[in-house]
């Protein structure tokens, strides 16, 4: 058992260290092949194989458990049935042995008792006939009888076993007593005594007398005394008496007798009676006992203890049995044990006969067991008594079932109950297992699935991301041909040779490529959020600024749209903030951009207010919003303003367009999605801008919802998270309005943005009157200049009964000393459409002396009214929208001139007639502040201030394209008027300062006011002006192709290039240029001959530009630029540096702009690209 | 020929040139800047590009035969070749490039020499038609004709 068990883990053990050792190496071969699949072969090969290695387990387990019980359950059986056997079996054979010596002690005894009785009759009988040896008479005879018999008695009556005690005389005479053992019936026998006389004492026939009478009669089983009468029996008929043939030689005899009277064999002794002489044979005494006794012992014997019992004489005649079948045939013979009725005893007899025939054992003894005889198995036992003349055998048949039969029973329950316990056992063992290792190997399934699920989603997320990526990839592969395409059609537009139709069809082209362009940005910038590429630049920006040039832009589109659109930003929005400028104003473009497709009349109104903790109470305007927004985001509040710098900008767009619908007010802001599709036929569109623009607003940690709001239209309602810069004293641009006792009368057509702009006004202390037409202003003027004269006053207040709350004004105004007058009228106001504007406009001028006057001007008012109000002195005029900031440089205007006048009559005379605003105070406010000597210079720059109003007129109507982001169209730029090349236009002129900048849009970035610019600089084309006249530029270019095509590029453009071959040179070449920049100037002409001559550099006139190649050899223009850079730090000059490469990723963009270069600009050269970008950076210094 | 019949060949040829990818919009641009004042200006540049490629090319033939070769200087090479080619509007000489710089990041010589002959073949195809382009200029030109001007034909 134990080598099997130990062979049996020899095999599981090599078997688990051969699938140990196989799995590497097959690992190994796969080696080379890509690791993802490898991993995931290597993943479902282990699957398979540790689920192999489970079954495997699985069984191995469940045969150790089956041998295991096994082996229990066999040791328990065997144990206790040897040891129970074994014992039994000593026992068994004790009591065999027992039983056995049994009847053969008894038998012995009967034989001794009958020996002993039978010797002491003898020695009686010989004493009484000694003591009458001398019978002489019949009545001496009858005398020696008498005693006899009363000695006979005696002995017979003492000895209860006796069956029979006969004496027989020589001369045959007999005198028995017999007794019959079953009923104890006792009798005298004896024979007539008168046919024995004395004389024939010696005779020795006695068998011849048959005429002998014997008589019996029976006794008293106790007292011996007679109780019946005798009976005449015929001789020998009821017993055996032994007579002198059985002694023969005159010793003892042994023999066993059957008797015809008794069933079972007697054993008879007989003893002869020797005279006094010892000479002769007076008498025979014989004895006879039934060995009855024996066998009703061993019946007794065999009722307690079962089986069979029988004595044999040792030529296997039956002298005793333990059954109470007869053991005589007839009567008259002894059986044979073999023929005995009883089958056990006959079988047992001829098993043993069969076995050892007539050779015993010497001892005669035999002890066997489990003899099978019959149907059964018995013990078969004998024993041998050697007695001398009667040699006894004994021999026991018990069946094993008596005594073993228990034990039997028992063990083989017990067999029964421990198999099918341990058959249970290995069922329940088994399917423990089983469940135990189906858990398992489900698990192991579960996770093969698992590992299967996860390779899926790995490759689903892969191919998600390559698609994003591939897409952020294309963008520069897309724009490059659009571009191309726009600018091929622009080239085909300033074509003189088209006719109308084919003009009109390029024009139409020129739209749709527009906006394909569009729309391909907004997809590829989808994709760039979305693949991550998107990095949000952190650079400071005048956010006011931004959205004013973004309301500016989109109120051309209002107009035609008969929609008012108003900026409405609260005073406590910071000025600088920092974040990523262009991303910011494409949010607001594509929110604006989308309520003016929707809206068609009313007006669009972008609110922002800044969201401190501390301010949240001191902003009225917006009171029930703050509540509501107070608590929603008050938790995020709190998050936020505990970090350093961050704040939160909440910023509103309002319009009454159509709006939408409330369940889609989540769904608006999901790709390709429009609230209403049948909106696409209607407006167009693609559905990705409300995506973009929760992009974007989510990646500058903030939200964006569409908020309900009373009345038609949407209020999309949005926060951003943009942090202050780090060292920005929190300037507002917030002028105190109120001591300078300013009224304001705003005749503007427009209710809300009038509305709007009356309340910050307000706000800040500044009286304000409202009139929305024509009459409204001429009564509030009326009523404002005439008061004084009651007459007109009352007339007037007869027509027009004016307001309380106008009234309440006019005594508040009263009240002013000196005020100042602003009278903002809308352009809209006058009757455009006839001729009556000039009348209205000469009635107006009579109050030109007494009040200012602001004209909000529409961007297509033709020139002729344009040039009526100049023609008449009106030189404040702003461009609608009219918000915030233009108002308060309306203001500061008006201020400044009011004291200027009051200056001038205090002096009495100044020869500074300054009408100038000055704007560069202004500007300073809102530009980076950085041109301090700038402003200092300002001061004393108003020589001549209609000279320089003629100039500015000039320039106004040549730069068609400022009115877009112009802030007042009254003086740009102060000239220094002893610069050398005043007649030129302002790009050629270094040191002019423009104000108006134009919007910072990055150039990599095709925003819509990108493409506006480009059309206007294209629309320059038209007009047959080079663009770039007197530009100078320092091309740094290592190919020669690129150097040339660039050259000519920017030579056709006018302006004037030299190129060199690395950046080594162009720092050189730039250092000359410092060199010579105290006031060394070549002249023009000589600049174009300079092409790519080297050797000229010193002779270098300062440039305006560089046009620097990234990758070049000697010094890359990294490297260059920060020479220069470097070279610059103190001079306070800034040279424009745009990099040119072939790289179109955005962080190269952010490379270049990091080393300090303005710009950029990706080959091949885009013709209109380059040229916006330079006039862009150029103009900028 | 006639100067007409010359200049119809003319237009069919830079289409074909168009339709099979050999040029792109760049070269348009090119020709839109030949004016009085340059008025070989495409003929200048275009054998500009020639020089220029076949001295890259005859380095970059150099380097690659070298035994430990540097690849950061076939990089730069075909940098500068892809430049030129893009800036004169060889497409296929461009893309050509693209390739050849990406085995280069991977270092895999057997691919860069691959690539640099396909790089020759193609530069070779875009020199004989830029060639024929030229001499049919030249002939329009002598035989009295003006070049066409732009013809948006792609």
């Amino acid at each position: 058992m134990a080598t099997k068990c130990i062979h049996l883990f020899d095999k599981l053990w090599s078997f688990a260290t051969c699938k140990k050792t196989r799995l590497p190496t097959g690992r190994r071969s796969n080696l080379h092949r890509d690791v993802e699949k490898e991993e995931f072969q290597y993943a479902s090969a282990q699957c398979l194989s540790s689920y192999y290695s489970v079954f495997v387990v699985r069984l191995a387990i469940m045969v150790m458990l089956a041998i295991l019980i096994g082996l229990l359950t066999f040791l328990t059986w065997h144990f206790t049935k040897i040891y129970t056997t074994k014992s039994l079996n000593s026992l068994a054979y004790d009591l065999r042995y027992e039983l056995l010596q049994r009847p053969i002690l008894r038998m012995w005894n009967i034989l001794n008792s009958t020996a002993e009785i039978t010797a002491s009759q003898v020695k009686l009988s010989e004493y009484v006939i000694r003591s009458h040896s001398n019978l002489a008479t019949q009545a001496e005879q009858v005398e020696m009888y008498g005693a006899m018999k009363a000695v006979t008695w005696a002995l017979f009556s003492s000895r209860k076993a006796l069956d029979s005690i006969t004496v027989k005389y020589r001369n045959g005479f007999v005198q028995a007593f017999h007794r019959n053992l079953k009923d104890n019936h006792t009798c005298y026998i004896y024979s007539d005594l008168a046919n024995y006389s004395m004389a024939s004492w010696n005779d020795k026939d006695i068998h011849g007398k048959n005429s002998s009478i014997w008589y019996r009669e029976p006794l008293d089983p106790v007292t011996g005394e007679k109780i019946g009468k005798a009976m005449k029996i015929a001789p020998e008929d009821s017993i055996n008496i032994a007579g002198l043939s059985q002694v023969p030689d005159g010793v003892a005899s042994w023999h066993v007798a059957v008797s015809k009277f008794t069933d079972s064999p007697l054993l008879s002794a007989a003893l002869p009676v020797w005279d006094s002489s010892n000479k002769s044979i007076v008498a025979v005494v014989g004895v006879t006992t039934a060995l009855y006794s024996v066998g009703q012992l061993m019946k007794e014997l065999v009722d307690l203890h079962g089986g069979h019992m029988y004595l044999t004489s040792q030529e296997g005649y039956l002298l005793a049995t333990s059954t109470h079948d007869p053991l005589l045939t007839n009567s008259t013979k002894l059986k044979m044990a073999v023929g005995s009725e009883n089958e056990a005893i006959r079988h047992g007899a001829q098993w043993l006969q069969k076995t050892y025939g007539n050779h015993f054992p010497p001892s005669h003894e035999v002890h066997v067991e489990n003899v099978k005889l019959g149907h059964q198995q018995y013990y078969i036992d004998s024993f041998f008594l050697n007695l001398k003349r009667l040699p006894l055998v004994g021999v026991i048949i018990i069946p094993r079932k008596h005594i073993m039969g228990e034990a039997d029973e028992r063990a083989f329950k017990t067999l029964v109950i421990l198999i099918s316990a341990s058959v249970c056992i290995i069922v329940i063992g088994c399917v423990c297992i089983l469940i135990l290792t189906n858990g398992v190997s489900k698990e192991m399934k579960l996770r093969a699935e698992l590992i299967s699920h996860l390779e899926a989603r790995r490759k689903a997320e892969a191919s998600s991301n390559y698609k994003s990526q591939f897409l952020a990839n294309m963008s520069h592969e897309l724009r490059t041909p659009m571009a191309a395409v726009i600018g091929l059609l622009d080239i085909l537009i300033s074509d003189d040779h088209l006719t109308n139709e084919q003009c009109a069809t390029v024009t139409q082209i020129r739209k749709c490529s527009t906006a394909l362009l569009r729309l391909l940005n907004n997809i590829l910038d989808l994709s760039k959020v979305e693949s991550g590429k998107l990095v949000l630049e952190n650079a400071e920006f005048d956010l006011g600024r931004e959205l004013e040039g973004l309301v500016d832009m989109f109120s051309v589109q209002c107009i035609n749209h008969s929609v008012e659109i108003i900026l409405d930003l609260s005073d406590d929005m910071p000025k600088l903030v920092r974040g990523d400028s262009a991303r910011v104003v494409q949010i607001f473009a594509n929110l604006i951009n989308n309520s003016i497709k929707f809206t068609l009349s009313g007006h669009i109104i972008l609110r922002g207010w800044c969201e401190n903790p501390n301010s949240c109470s001191d902003n009225p305007k917006s009171g029930y919003l703050q509540k509501t927004r107070t608590k929603q985001h008050e938790n995020h509040v709190k998050k936020i303003s505990n970090s350093d710098n961050k704040m939160i900008l909440w910023f509103e767009v309002d319009d009454t367009g159509c709006g939408i619908d409330p369940c889609k007010w989540d769904s608006v802001f999901e790709s390709f999605e429009q609230a209403d599709p049948s909106t696409t036929r209607l407006h167009g569109g693609t559905g990705l801008g409300l995506c973009i623009v929760r992009s974007l607003v989510n990646k500058m940690g903030g939200e964006i919802k569409v908020v309900k709001k009373e009345g038609p239209g949407t209020l999309m309602r949005l926060y951003l998270c943009l942090s202050a810069p780090v060292d920005a004293t929190e300037q507002h641009c917030q002028a105190d309005f109120s001591n300078n006792g300013l009224v304001v009368l705003l005749a503007l057509h427009g209710d809300r943005g009038r509305l709007t702009t009356s309340k910050w006004l307000q706000q800040n202390g500044v009286i304000t009157l409202e009139a929305s037409e024509w009459n409204g202003l001429t009564q509030i003027l009326r009523e404002l200049f005439h008061a004084r004269s009651p007459a007109y006053n009352n007339g007037f207040d007869a027509h027009y009964p004016l307001l309380e709350r106008l009234k309440s004004k006019f005594l508040s105004i009263q009240e002013l000393t000196n005020p100042a007058y602003v009278i903002a009228v809308d352009i809209e106001l006058l009757d455009l459409s006839t001729d009556i504007w000039k009348e209205q406009l000469n009635f107006l001028h009579k109050y030109r002396g007494r009040a200012k006057f602001v004209w909000v001007l529409n961007h297509d008012n033709n020139n002729t009214i344009k040039m009526e109000l100049r023609k008449k002195g009106h030189i404040l005029t702003v461009n609608k929208p009219l918000y915030k900031t233009k108002m308060i440089h309306v203001l500061e205007a008006v201020i400044k001139e009011k004291n200027v006048e009051l200056q001038r009559k205090n002096k009495g005379g100044d020869l500074h007639e300054s009408l100038e605003i000055d704007y560069t105070h202004c500007d300073l406010a809102s530009s980076d502040g950085s041109d301090i000597s700038e402003m200092g210079g300002s001061n004393f720059v108003c020589a001549s201030g209609d000279k320089q109003r003629e100039e500015v007129v000039r320039s106004y109507s040549s730069s068609q394209y400022q009115i877009n982001n112009c802030l007042v169209g009254l003086a740009h730029e102060h000239m220094e008027h002893n610069t050398p090349r005043k007649e030129g236009s302002y790009q050629s002129n270094p040191n002019s300062k423009d104000v108006t900048k134009l919007g910072t849009f990055s150039t990599g970035e095709d925003s819509e006011c990108g493409e506006m610019r480009r059309a206007n600089s294209s629309s320059r084309a038209v007009n047959g002006k080079k663009s770039l006249e007197g530009v100078r530029i320092l091309l740094a270019e290592d190919t020669p192709v690129i150097q040339r095509v660039a050259t000519i590029m920017l030579e056709k453009m006018g302006a004037t290039v030299v190129a060199v071959g690395d950046g080594q040179q162009a720092v050189d070449a730039l250092n000359g240029m410092l060199g010579v920049e105290d006031g060394r100037r070549e002249s023009l002409l000589k600049e174009r001959n300079i092409r790519s001559s080297q050797t000229e550099i010193l002779n270098c006139p300062p440039y305006d530009l560089v046009l620097m190649d990234c990758q070049m050899p000697k010094m890359d223009g990294y490297e260059a630029t920060k020479e220069i850079r470097k070279s610059e730090v103190g001079t306070g000059l800034h040279i424009p540096i745009v990099a040119l490469t072939a790289h179109a990723m955005s962080c190269d963009e952010a490379k270049c702009l990091g080393v300090g270069m303005d710009a950029y600009l990706t080959k091949p050269i885009d013709f209109k690209l380059m040229e916006s970008t330079i006039l862009s950076v150029t103009r900028r210094t | 020929m006639d100067a007409g019949q010359m200049k119809r060949q003319w237009v069919d040829y830079i289409k074909s040139l168009f339709v099979e990818g050999f040029l792109d919009g760049q070269f348009l641009q090119l020709q839109q800047l030949q004016d009085e004042n340059n008025p070989e200006f495409v003929v200048e540049v275009v054998s500009l590009f020639f020089e220029d490629s076949e001295r890259l090319l005859k380095d970059l033939s150099f380097a690659l035969e070298q035994k430990g070769v540097d690849f950061k200087k076939v990089d730069a090479h075909v940098h500068q070749l892809k430049g030129s080619s893009s800036s004169i509007g060889a497409q296929r000489v461009k893309n050509a490039c693209i390739a050849f710089r990406n085995f280069c990041e991977e270092q895999n010589t057997d691919a860069c020499l691959r690539c640099l002959q396909q790089v020759k073949q193609e530069y070779c195809l875009v020199k004989n038609k830029l060639e024929t382009l030229i001499r049919l200029e030249q002939q329009i030109v002598a035989a009295g004709g003006s070049i066409p001007t732009m013809e948006l034909s792609f």
